[in-house]
C-alpha cells in the first residue's frame, strides 16, 4: 500500500473543506441524507396528521368545512361517553394480550424450528412464511368458508366425524375463530426472528456444549437472552398492529367496508371506520384515532419501561 | 435535555400554526358548500376552457350503466365534452365530498341520498333546466321520479334535484312456482298483496330444514334480515313516520317498528334466508333464488333482468313470478320504490352547462330509451314504458303486475336526511337480537340513541337549521 500517496490525499480533501468541523460534515451529512423521506414525511405524514388533531377540535360532519366550528374536547368527552367506543377498545385490549404473546412465540419457534439444518428448510421457510404474503382479502374469503355455518369446511369435517358442528362465527367463537384467523399469519415474524439468531455466535453454543449444557439450558441461558432486543421489537409492532385491527373482523362477517362485525368483534378502529365514512362524523372520528394514538403510546412507553428489566443487550445502550 | 426539548416543542408549535394559517386561508377564499370548489382549480377550469380544450365532465356512473360506445357516440357528437366515467364507492365519495374532490355527476339512490345531499348542498337544483329541456318533459315523468324531489322537509315536494336511471317498486315478491308446488303450498294471487303476516307464514312453510341443514329457504330479501327499507315500507302501509317534522328527532321506540323487525327476528331465528347466524357463504338472496333453493325473494322488477340474463334461470322462466308487494296488517297498499338509482350534479361542478348536457342526454336521450328496452328497471318517463320487454309469458306475466304496482307507487318510504347510513346503524342493533344477546326493546333504544346523536351533530352542522 503507499501510505504517503494516501495520507497525501486525505491532506488535500482536509484543506479543501477547511473550516468545517468533522461533527458539522457528519451532522450535515446525516440530514442531506434523510432529507428527502423527512420532505415526505412532513407533507404527507404530518400535515394530515396535525391537520386531523385541528379537526378533531371542530364541528366537522364531511360538508361544512368552509364552516367549521371549534368545538374544544367535546369530541374527546365524547368519547368517554360512547359507549360503543369504550366496548371496541375493550375488546380491542382483550384480543391483543392474547394475540401479541402468543403470536411472539408462536413466531419465535417457528424461526427455531427453522433455524436448523434439516434437508428441504427452504422450502419449510417458504411455507411458513408464505401466509404472511397472502393478501389479507383472500385471508378472510378462506376462513369465511372454513368458517361458515352451513357448508363450511370445519363444519363439514365435524358431521364427517359425527361430532356436533359448531357456529364459529357466532357470538360465543368469534373472537376465538378471528385469533386463530390472525395468527395463521404468525410467520411474518419468522425473518426477523431468523436473522436474531443467525446473529447468534455459534461459539457460545460449542463453549455451553462442552460445558455439559442441555439443548433446554442452552436456548434459556444463551438463545432467549440474546433474542430479547428481537422479541421486544416483535412485542412492539405486534401491540400496534393488534390495537388497529381493523379489516379482518369485517372479512369474516360482512361483505362491504361499512358492514359491522359481529359484536364481540367490533373493534376500535372498526368504530372509528365507521363514525368516519358511514356517519361521516370525520370530527368525531379524528378524536377516536387521536385517542387510540395516545393508547398506543402508552402501551409503548410501559413496554420501553419494562424493557430494561428483560430486554438483553450485548453493547451498553447510550441513554 | 431541557433544551432539547424546548426546541422541539417550539418547531411543533411553529409548525402547528403554519398549517393552520393554511387551513384558515382556504377557508376564507371559499364559502361555497362542499363538495367544494377552490380557487386555484376554478383558475385552471378558466383556462382550459378559454384555450378551447374539450371540458373533461366526470361521470360517477357503473361500468354496465354507461357504455363506452355511448360515450363515444356522445363524444362524436360533442366535441367539445369529454366524459370520464368513475367508479365510486360510498367510501371514496365521502371523501371525495369532504375534500371537494367529486365527480361532477354522482350516482346515488333517491329514496336513501338525495335528501341528505340537498340538506349538505351538494346538489344542484335542476327545476329550471328540466323546465326548459327538449330532452326531458316534466309532465312525462312518472310518479316515482318526484323521490329526487326534497323542499328541506319532505321527500317528493319542492325543487327536482335528479332523476332516476331507472326505478322499481322494490318490494315486490319474486316466486319460484316449482318450490311451491314440491312444498304443497298453493302460489299468491297475482294481484291481490298479502300482508306481512301472511308472507312470513309462507315463508315459514317453504323452509326445510333437515338434518340441522337448511335444504331449501322460504324468504329472502338482501339478505335473509331486516334492512331499513323493508322496515320504512312497513311504515308507510301502517302510516306511521319516525322522524319529527323538522327532521331533528326519531324514535325507532314506537310499536310498529317492533312488530315489523319482529319478522326478520323469529325468520332469522327459522333460518328463512341465508343470514348473519347461519353464515350462509351466498352474498345476497338473489343468489339462493337463482339457484332454486329460495321459495320467494322480496326484489322489484329490476330483477326480471337478472333473470332472463341468467344462464341457468333463462332456460326455465315460466317457473317464475312477481307478484304485487305486501303490505302490513290492517295498513294501506303501497309499492313504494326503495332506491331508485339515478344521479345528481354536484353544486360544486365547474362546468354545470356542459355537465347538464351529459346529464341531459344521458337520463332523457338515447341511453335511456336503451335501458328502458333492456327492462332492467323501470324507465322514469311514461312515453318509454311500452318499450318494456312483453314479448314473452314471463314478461307478460311481470309487465301486468307492474302496471298495478305502478298506481302505488307515488308515496316514498321516509328516510331522515340527517341520518347518513341509518341502515349500518340498524344492523349494527339488530345483530345481538338474532343471536339472542339483546331484546328488539333494548336494540330500538339504543338505534334511537345513536341515531338522534348523529341528527344533532348533522344538524348542527348546517349553517340555516
Amino acid at each position: 500500500m503507499n501510505t504517503p500517496a494516501l495520507s497525501a490525499t486525505v491532506k488535500e480533501k482536509s484543506t479543501t473543506r477547511k473550516g468545517l468541523s468533522e461533527k458539522t460534515r457528519r451532522t450535515t451529512a446525516f440530514y442531506l441524507m434523510i432529507s428527502p423521506w423527512f420532505i415526505v414525511f412532513l407533507i404527507f405524514g404530518l400535515y394530515p396528521l396535525l391537520y386531523g388533531l385541528y379537526l378533531s377540535f371542530t364541528n366537522f360532519v364531511g360538508f361544512n368545512i368552509n364552516n367549521l366550528k371549534i368545538v374544544g374536547f367535546k369530541n374527546y368527552v365524547n368519547v368517554f361517553q360512547d359507549s360503543d367506543a369504550m366496548y371496541s377498545l375493550g375488546r380491542t385490549l382483550y384480543v391483543s394480550i392474547i394475540y401479541v404473546p402468543i403470536s411472539t412465540a408462536i413466531g419465535l419457534l417457528l424461526a427455531l424450528l427453522l433455524n436448523r439444518k434439516i434437508r428441504g428448510v427452504g422450502i419449510y421457510r417458504t411455507i411458513f412464511y408464505l401466509p404472511s404474503i397472502v393478501p389479507v382479502v383472500s385471508i378472510g374469503l378462506m376462513f369465511r368458508f372454513l368458517y361458515a355455518d352451513q357448508d363450511g369446511i370445519l363444519n363439514n369435517i365435524l358431521k364427517f366425524l359425527h361430532l356436533p358442528t359448531v357456529n364459529w362465527l357466532d357470538y360465543d367463537h368469534a373472537t376465538f375463530s378471528l385469533i386463530i384467523m390472525m395468527l395463521w399469519g404468525a410467520g411474518a415474524g419468522i425473518l426477523i426472528n431468523l436473522a436474531g439468531l443467525k446473529g447468534i455466535s455459534k461459539d457460545l453454543y460449542e463453549a455451553a456444549s462442552i460445558d455439559g449444557a442441555s439443548t433446554f439450558r442452552q436456548f434459556m441461558r444463551i438463545t432467549a437472552p440474546l433474542m430479547t432486543p428481537v422479541i421486544f421489537f416483535n412485542v412492539i409492532m405486534g401491540i400496534i398492529n393488534a390495537l388497529q385491527i381493523y379489516i379482518q373482523p369485517i372479512l369474516l362477517t360482512g361483505t362491504k367496508l361499512l358492514d359491522s362485525p359481529i359484536r364481540p368483534n367490533y373493534f376500535y378502529t372498526v368504530h372509528a371506520f365507521q363514525q368516519i365514512f358511514a356517519y361521516q362524523r370525520y370530527a368525531y372520528g379524528m378524536a377516536l384515532l387521536w385517542i387510540m394514538f395516545i393508547v398506543i403510546l402508552m402501551m409503548t412507553i410501559i413496554v420501553f419501561t419494562t424493557s430494561k428489566y428483560w430486554v438483553y443487550y450485548e453493547t451498553d445502550q447510550e441513554g | 435535555m431541557k433544551k432539547k426539548l424546548a426546541t422541539l416543542l417550539v418547531l411543533f408549535l411553529s409548525t402547528v400554526l403554519v398549517l393552520s394559517a393554511c387551513g384558515s386561508k382556504s377557508t376564507t377564499n371559499d364559502d361555497k358548500m362542499a363538495g367544494g370548489t377552490n380557487a386555484s382549480t376554478d383558475a385552471g377550469a378558466t383556462k382550459s376552457t378559454k384555450s378551447g380544450d374539450p371540458v373533461t365532465v366526470r361521470f360517477n356512473m357503473g361500468d354496465g350503466e354507461i357504455t363506452k360506445d355511448q360515450i363515444k357516440e356522445f363524444e362524436a357528437a360533442n366535441p367539445n365534452i369529454k366524459i370520464q366515467r368513475e367508479d365510486v364507492d360510498a367510501t371514496k365519495l365521502a371523501a371525495q365530498l369532504a375534500t371537494g374532490e367529486a365527480p361532477d355527476i354522482i350516482r346515488m339512490t333517491g329514496v336513501n341520498d338525495l335528501p341528505s345531499y340537498v340538506i349538505r348542498g351538494i346538489a344542484m337544483d335542476l327545476t329550471s333546466r328540466i323546465e326548459t329541456s327538449t330532452l326531458i318533459k316534466m309532465d312525462d315523468f312518472t310518479p316515482a321520479v318526484n323521490v329526487y324531489r326534497f323542499d328541506g322537509k319532505v321527500q317528493g315536494k319542492g325543487p327536482i334535484y335528479g332523476i332516476p336511471k331507472d326505478f322499481s317498486p322494490d318490494f315486490t315478491i319474486w316466486v319460484n312456482k316449482k318450490l311451491f308446488e314440491a312444498a304443497g303450498v298453493p302460489v299468491p294471487s297475482q294481484t291481490e298483496p298479502l300482508t306481512y303476516n301472511q308472507l312470513f307464514e309462507l315463508a315459514k312453510k317453504l323452509t326445510i330444514v333437515k338434518d340441522g341443514k337448511v335444504i331449501q329457504y322460504g324468504l329472502s330479501g338482501g339478505r335473509g334480515e331486516a334492512d331499513l327499507p323493508f322496515l320504512m315500507d312497513y311504515l308507510l302501509s301502517k302510516g306511521v313516520k319516525l322522524s319529527s317534522d323538522d327532521n331533528s328527532k326519531i324514535d325507532f321506540t314506537k310499536p310498529e317498528v317492533k312488530e315489523a323487525l319482529q319478522f326478520w327476528v323469529d325468520g332469522v331465528k327459522g333460518n328463512y334466508g341465508p343470514n348473519v347466524v347461519n353464515q350462509d357463504k351466498t352474498a345476497w338472496g338473489g343468489e339462493p333464488f337463482l339457484a332454486d333453493k329460495l321459495a320467494m325473494f322480496q326484489s322489484g322488477y329490476w330483477f326480471s333482468g337478472l333473470l332472463r340474463s341468467d344462464e341457468k334461470a333463462k332456460t326455465h322462466l315460466d317457473d317464475y313470478i312477481m307478484i304485487p308487494a305486501p303490505i302490513a296488517e290492517g295498513g294501506k297498499r303501497v309499492s313504494p320504490t326503495g332506491s331508485a338509482t339515478g344521479a345528481i350534479i354536484n353544486s360544486a361542478t365547474k362546468h354545470p352547462d356542459e355537465t347538464w348536457k351529459v346529464y341531459e342526454w344521458f337520463f332523457g336521450g338515447k341511453p335511456a330509451e336503451d335501458r328502458a328496452k333492456s327492462g332492467w328497471g323501470v324507465p322514469a318517463y311514461k312515453h318509454l314504458l311500452p318499450m318494456l320487454p312483453q314479448a314473452t309469458a314471463f314478461d307478460k306475466q311481470t309487465f301486468t303486475v307492474l302496471q298495478d304496482e305502478l298506481k302505488y307507487s307515488g308515496e316514498f318510504i321516509e328516510m331522515n336526511p340527517y341520518l347518513i347510513n341509518g341502515n349500518t346503524l340498524l344492523q349494527k342493533q339488530l345483530t345481538p337480537v338474532y343471536f339472542g344477546k339483546a331484546t328488539l326493546d333494548s336494540a330500538m333504544a339504543a338505534l334511537t340513541n345513536d341515531a338522534n346523536r348523529i341528527i344533532q351533530e348533522s344538524k348542527d352542522a348546517v349553517p340555516s337549521s
